[in-house]
């Protein structure tokens, strides 16, 4: 019998076949899309008709649109703002679920429920029960002396309510806090609670720097979907007021669907290829000696 | 040598982007076996009667079998834009009158329904309806109505406040403050996909100077001075609490349309400024009667000349169909089919064939908000629209002019300078 050099003992052709879905489907659903894209975008294009070819035009045109501009600006500030905001959200609420109360399994399953949900009509309409004029929102602040807030209206404001709908669907990231609190080892705190250390401290000394890579993976893959935001502002404020909440993945849709610019539309999305790759090479280089350093 | 290859590579991949144009169908002059995909928008009342529609079709037609695809207008364009991309698009659509300009423009990307005539009869349109839908001599789609937009007030509102409907410009802004005194509004204007604000300030300008703000050809017949003007007069409106500004109401209403606001149900805001083939959709959440059809507005001197009228909307088919002739069969039967008549009654407007008019005002069904706003316009001095007026990009145009001047930031002659740069650049890059 024929002995392949192997683990598994099959000969290299009928690896390929097993892997050949994955292959095939990468071509077509992946590799194929993101350079017509790139092509699409150094073309004039409507969606319908023949493209035409004119170069670098588009990526030129962006650089004086004061809508990107203002949409990249808007993208950026929404990321900074969100990202650390739903870590932190989603590192304490891992905490409180890591403890070993009774029903901790419903809880933990209640928490997860909004992240199940996403910007759909439904919650779009619950927004606005929290957040107009009459809303909850502002009952809550009245019935405390506090004067409303324009949520919907204020172009000041109107951006964190975007942030409050994801970081309430802040489930998925919990999940893989909660799984990285199991691995750390009880006896490190049993340990620490003999030498006098408090839970603060064993936090900060114990804690987080064992969750350095996890926190990491989360602070990547929460950038990544924050510099693509799209549905919350587009079902809950529609961009509005003042483009205020009108992120680059709006502009794109925009561009591409309402004003036939295809050409336009695909150079937007490699830009913010690019801007996304950019800002994930940077969090790599910046925390590189931190992730290695593990103890 | 790689060079070569790669510009090789790139011109194949340009090419496959593109979307190549489909070699129609020819009609076989004969109704076969098939299911026929038909998509619209509209309101709960033009669901219910044309899903009613569908059901007597069907039962008629057992081997033609008509599968409905419909929601409402917010979202709808871009569907459709996607759908007719990727080659997907319905069999039979009902469009809007721009969507000639943006999908269709040298006419080879709707069927030419004159080749349809052996199932589609359209003795029943005069040729300045049939011209709407013609595009390079090839009709691209018959308009099912002709349609303006009027005002529709809650007449339960009126009543309390003892208040006539406004007929001029000045009454209009004095019931603005009377309503304003009692905690209310006389109407809504948006600036979301329907753009009232913009709307009726054009209207405004186009009575008092005589001049079109846009021809068919999309021409620009405004001049900055005239933006100026409308901008003003929007300001005017909100000044004097006519509508709401902008802020006011994202703040009461979040991204929500008027006929679904609490504001509008319980009567905090009185009136609406729609066309009267979408009406509907606000009658049907007040009680029945409640909204009542008010005059065009016009100056002190009885000029009501200026607003606006338009195909309602347009039944086309798709380019692509595989059955035209029973596509054609199916919008001849939505058009002029007594029965079906009977049923969509006015849910899209007074119907411009001739004989589903005569059934409806046979069975007096010829009646409420829509003919009554019809007859008015009848009567009026009006302008066609340009369909560049309502293109996608020119209302973003609009509504960021007016909402810059709701929200104060910047002064009106440098916004309507900007207008109408925007406007002019644009339509230059897209004749």
């Amino acid at each position: 019998m024929k002995k392949y050099n192997n683990p598994v003992g099959v000969s290299k052709f009928t690896g390929l076949l097993l892997i050949s879905p994955f292959i095939i489907g990468s071509i077509l659903f992946i590799i194929y899309p993101f350079v017509c894209s790139f092509v699409t975008g150094l073309t004039k294009y409507d969606g319908i008709h023949s493209p035409e070819f004119t170069g670098l035009k588009n990526y030129k045109n962006m650089l004086t649109n004061r809508h990107f501009i203002k949409a990249v600006g808007v993208t950026f500030k929404y990321t900074i703002i969100f990202v650390p905001l739903k870590l932190a959200v989603s590192l304490l609420t891992a905490l409180l679920l890591s403890t070993n109360i009774k029903g901790i399994g419903f809880f933990r399953t209640i928490f997860y429920i909004p992240s199940i949900l996403g910007s759909n009509l439904a919650i779009a309409i619950m927004w606005q029960y929290l957040f107009t004029r009459n809303g909850l929102a502002n009952q809550a602040l009245e019935l405390i002396g506090l004067d409303g807030v324009s949520w919907y209206g204020d172009d000041r404001y109107a951006l964190f309510i975007i942030i409050l709908l994801r970081l309430w669907e802040f489930g998925s990231t919990m999940i893989i806090f909660l799984t990285a609190l199991k691995e750390i080892p009880r006896e490190y705190y049993e340990a620490s609670k003999v030498d006098g250390c408090g839970s603060v401290r064993a936090f900060f000394s114990i804690t987080l720097p064992l969750l350095k890579n996890t926190l990491f993976v989360n602070a990547v893959l929460q950038t990544i979907s924050a510099l693509q935001e799209f549905s919350a502002p587009y079902m809950i404020t529609g961009g509005n007021p003042m483009k205020s909440t009108y992120t680059v993945g709006m502009l794109i849709y925009d561009e591409m669907f309402s004003y036939h610019n295809a050409g336009y539309a695909n150079a937007v999305s490699w830009v913010l290829f690019m801007i996304t790759a950019v800002v994930i090479c940077i969090m790599f280089r910046l925390t590189g000696r931190i992730r290695k350093d593990i103890p | 040598m790689k060079k070569i290859l790669l510009s090789v590579v790139c011109t194949l991949i340009l090419f496959s982007c593109g979307n190549e144009r489909v070699q129609k169908t020819p009609p076989d002059n004969k109704l076969n076996k098939c299911t026929l995909r038909f998509s619209w928008w509209g309101g709960d009342d033009r669901h219910n009667a044309t899903m009613k529609a569908i059901t007597l079709w069907n039962a008629r037609h057992p081997n033609i079998e008509i599968k409905a695809e419909y929601g409402g207008w917010d979202g709808w364009t871009e569907k459709i834009n996607t759908q007719i991309s990727g080659g997907s698009e319905p069999d039979i659509m009902q469009i809007n009158y721009d969507w000639l300009v943006t999908l269709s423009n040298d006419g080879e990307d709707f069927y030419d329904l004159n080749e349809l005539n052996k199932f589609l009869d359209l003795s029943g349109f005069n040729e300045d309806i049939l011209s709407f839908g013609t595009v390079n001599g090839h009709l691209n789609a018959v308009p099912v109505s002709l349609t303006g937009r009027g005002f529709f007030y809650n007449s339960e509102v009126f009543e309390k406040l003892g208040i006539s409907y406004p007929e001029t410009w000045d009454e209009l802004m004095t019931t603005g403050e009377i309503f304003y005194e009692n905690g209310c509004y006389p109407i809504d204007l948006d600036i979301q996909s329907g753009g009232t604000a913009w709307y009726i300030s054009v209207v405004y300008v186009q009575q008092k100077t005589g001049r079109e703000f846009l021809d068919m050809n999309g021409n620009l017949g405004f001049t900055v001075e005239d933006m100026e003007t409308v901008l003003e007069f929007y300001k005017r409106l909100e000044e004097n609490h006519v509508t709401r500004t902008v802020r006011e109401r994202i703040d009461a209403d979040g991204n929500s349309a008027l006929y679904q606001s609490p504001e509008f149900i319980q009567g905090n805001i009185a009136g609406v400024l729609e066309w009267n083939s979408a009406v509907g959709k606000y009658e049907s959440v007040l009680d029945k009667g409640v909204l009542e059809a008010g005059n065009y507005i016009g100056d002190e001197n009885g000029n009501n000349s200026g607003w606006f009228v338009k195909p309602s909307l347009l039944y086309a088919v798709s380019a692509n169909t595989k059955y035209p002739d029973e596509a054609g069969a199916f919008i001849d039967f939505l058009l002029n089919d007594k029965e079906c008549a009977d049923i969509l009654g006015t849910s899209r407007g007074i119907p411009a064939s001739r004989y589903a008019e005569e059934e409806l005002e046979k069975t007096g069904k010829l009646d409420g908000l829509t003919k009554q706003n019809a007859d008015m316009l009848d009567a009026m001095n009006t302008v066609t629209i340009s369909p560049y007026m309502e293109l996608s990009r020119m209302k973003e145009f609009y509504n960021m002019a007016i909402e810059r001047v709701s929200y104060g930031k910047g002064d009106i002659p440098e916004i309507a300078q900007e207008l109408y740069d925007n406007i002019t650049e644009y339509l230059e890059s897209i004749k």
